[in-house]
């Protein structure tokens, strides 16, 4: 029982990293309706860019995390540009395809810049295990944990509380509507694309400081993850990304901790699989479903 | 002439069109599929299982191998009937997952010959020696596997000629139009799932005999989006769409060395910029109706 706990407790931790990542996603898809699958990718080189720095340039731990930002945001133009401004709006498919194309192409990129296998990334949090009882928790997961729901509440309050917000939720519902209200839908996706960079930026920058080190598979891992947290939450929902990191960080944690590695991540697709079959829309996404159903079905 | 290096490039090309027609199917019913590696690799190990441990006859072996994978993807297809588009899409990649990760967990050898071989996690399976055996050579083996491509592009080239093949088109181009007619899509989305599924088990056996060794990674969903984005090149208005995609991609970018360590970079940039300007491919329906009203001309005049 207490290991069950303790495993729980260490999955809300990992659980808040794969949130981090599954809100960008989110992002994505409730602005665009389309999924952006080389978000980790872009990521992952970001952060290489930041590693090369670090490695190369400057070991202060705040530069680093500006150059991780900032390329990541140039890699998310990139993207943009060419698998979202560049297709036709109510191509999805074509884009996601055309997303994956270039995560490949990302990759290569990164594998070029740094050709190793490991490189070091940059602690940024000093690391204390805190005791609860018999329980354990790392600060700087506590941390994370605490980052991502003042996130969230950021990024609620910027989509619900502000001009702003309005603007990109309107071009989303409706964009001729909006191109009628004088709202410029393109400046707005592009911001809203920048936005959701600078997230995956942070999310890269808190995740791999955490684990102080950085990987050639790490762009994989944070797509596949972030897919997975937010297809679990629910498409499009900010609340639903969170829930289904949280969720998808105590399954693996469990899983991990009876049947090791594999079967964690084959447990993760499996929760996967069978959410998408029985409940396409997720922990609390149903309505986006049925949404898109209803559309179709006026057509 | 012809080289052992250049008869390898020619085999890998006629496998891996396989599971590339396989994903072409899927796409012209409108489907995208992350997931046909799963079929491969599935057929991959059964066959052989099949040949090296039971000592099956070879074509029998493709047979199982290939019946196995179609069983496999009709149960995903009837699974996922509810879900469309990027559901779909995620599905069957989260299954092609599940299929990897339990080749890791599979183990099951038989002594054969003095010796232990079979699946062994993720040590792979090796010692798949059915063309040593049989003095097989590479130029015989390439001929063999042109042979079931071949089998393959006549039997879909009819499809597409058949009623069938315009139920299929007619799904990817307008679910809704072909459900107004009465066509039951249920059927006819499983049933396409079914026939992708044996194709791409074909490819599977086939590549399990030629490089006599795999493991679960290769199976990943880079081959899964290799083999899409094969038809998305080529071209979705033939079967020949798909086999032009990987004969660039295969053919030019991985066997030429100038692309060494770029061909990634070179080859997704390719996808995402035909994607852009021809959507649908090289050869595209509208372009496949145009060469047929030209050559219609000729033969007429």
């Amino acid at each position: 029982m207490t290991d069950f706990v303790q495993n729980c407790i260490d999955g809300l931790m990992f659980g808040s990293g794969y949130a981090l990542l599954a809100l960008g996603f989110t992002l994505v898809f409730g602005v665009m309706k389309r999924l952006n699958l080389s978000f980790g990718p872009s990521i992952m080189l970001g952060a290489y860019v930041g590693t090369w720095v670090y490695l190369n340039i400057s070991d202060n731990t705040w530069l680093v995390a500006l150059v991780t930002l900032i390329a990541t945001i140039t890699v998310g133009a990139y993207v943009e540009r060419l698998c979202f401004r560049a297709i036709r709006r109510d191509a999805t498919i074509a884009s996601m395809v055309s997303s994956f194309a270039i995560w490949m192409q990302l990759e290569e990129i990164a594998m070029h810049l740094l050709p190793e296998r490991t490189y070091p990334f940059p602690a940024f949090f000093t690391t204390t295990t805190l005791e609860f009882g018999p329980f354990y928790a790392r600060s700087e997961h506590i941390t994370m944990l605490l980052l991502t729901l003042a996130l969230l509440i950021l990024l609620h309050a910027f989509l619900f509380r502000t001009r702003l917000g309005l603007a990109l939720r309107t071009v989303s519902d409706n964009p001729l509507a909006s191109a009628y209200m004088g709202i410029n839908g393109s400046n707005i996706l592009f911001l809203a694309f920048a936005l959701v960079s600078v997230l995956g930026g942070l999310a890269g920058f808190l995740i791999l400081s955490a684990d102080s080190q950085v990987t050639p598979f790490f762009g994989l891992w944070a797509t596949f993850k972030g897919l997975i947290a937010m297809m679990l939450g629910g498409m499009g929902s900010l609340p639903g990304a969170i829930l289904g990191g949280l969720l998808l960080g105590v399954v693996e944690a469990n899983a991990f901790w009876y049947g090791g590695p594999v079967i964690r991540d084959l447990s993760a697709y499996l929760l996967l699989f069978v959410m998408l079959i029985v409940r396409p829309g997720g922990l609390i996404g149903q309505r986006i479903v049925a949404e898109q159903r209803a559309a179709d079905e006026r057509v | 002439m012809f080289n052992e290096y250049v008869l390898t490039v020619i085999s890998n090309i006629g496998m891996i069109s396989l599971i590339a027609l396989s994903a072409y199917l899927l796409l012209i019913t409108g489907e995208i599929s992350f997931g046909q590696q799963a079929f491969f690799g599935i057929s991959a190990y059964a066959g052989a299982v099949a040949s090296t441990l039971w000592g099956w006859p070879f074509w029998l072996a493709l047979l199982f191998g290939s019946i196995l994978a179609a069983l496999a993807a009709g149960l995903v297809g009837v699974l996922t009937l509810r879900i469309s588009g990027m559901y779909f899409s995620i599905a069957t990649l989260a299954f092609a997952e599940m299929v990897r990760l339990s080749l890791y967990k599979l183990t099951y050898q038989i002594e054969v010959d003095g010796e232990l071989i079979g699946p062994n996690g993720a040590e792979g399976f090796g010692e798949i020696r059915w063309i040593f055996d049989h003095d097989i050579s590479v130029l015989e083996y390439t001929i063999m596997i042109y042979g079931v491509l071949l089998l393959v592009l006549i039997f879909l080239a009819l499809i597409e000629r058949s009623r069938l093949g315009m139920i299929f088109r007619m799904l990817g181009e307008d679910p809704l139009l072909s459900r107004t007619l009465g066509l039951d899509p249920v059927r006819y989305k499983v049933s396409a799932a079914v026939i992708a599924g044996f194709i791409a088990g074909l490819g599977g056996t086939l590549y399990a005999h030629s490089f006599t060794y795999i493991e679960p990674q290769i199976f990943n969903v880079m081959l899964g989006v290799h083999s899409l984005a094969y038809g998305l090149i080529g071209g979705l208005g033939t079967v020949l769409g798909p086999l032009i995609g990987v004969a660039i991609d295969i053919g030019f970018l991985e066997s030429i060395r100038i692309f060494q360590g770029y061909r990634m970079i070179v080859f997704g940039g390719l996808v995402a910029v035909m994607l852009i300007f021809m959507p649908r491919g090289i050869l595209d329906e509208d372009r496949i109706y145009r060469i047929k009203a030209v050559t219609r001309k000729w033969f007429n005049a």
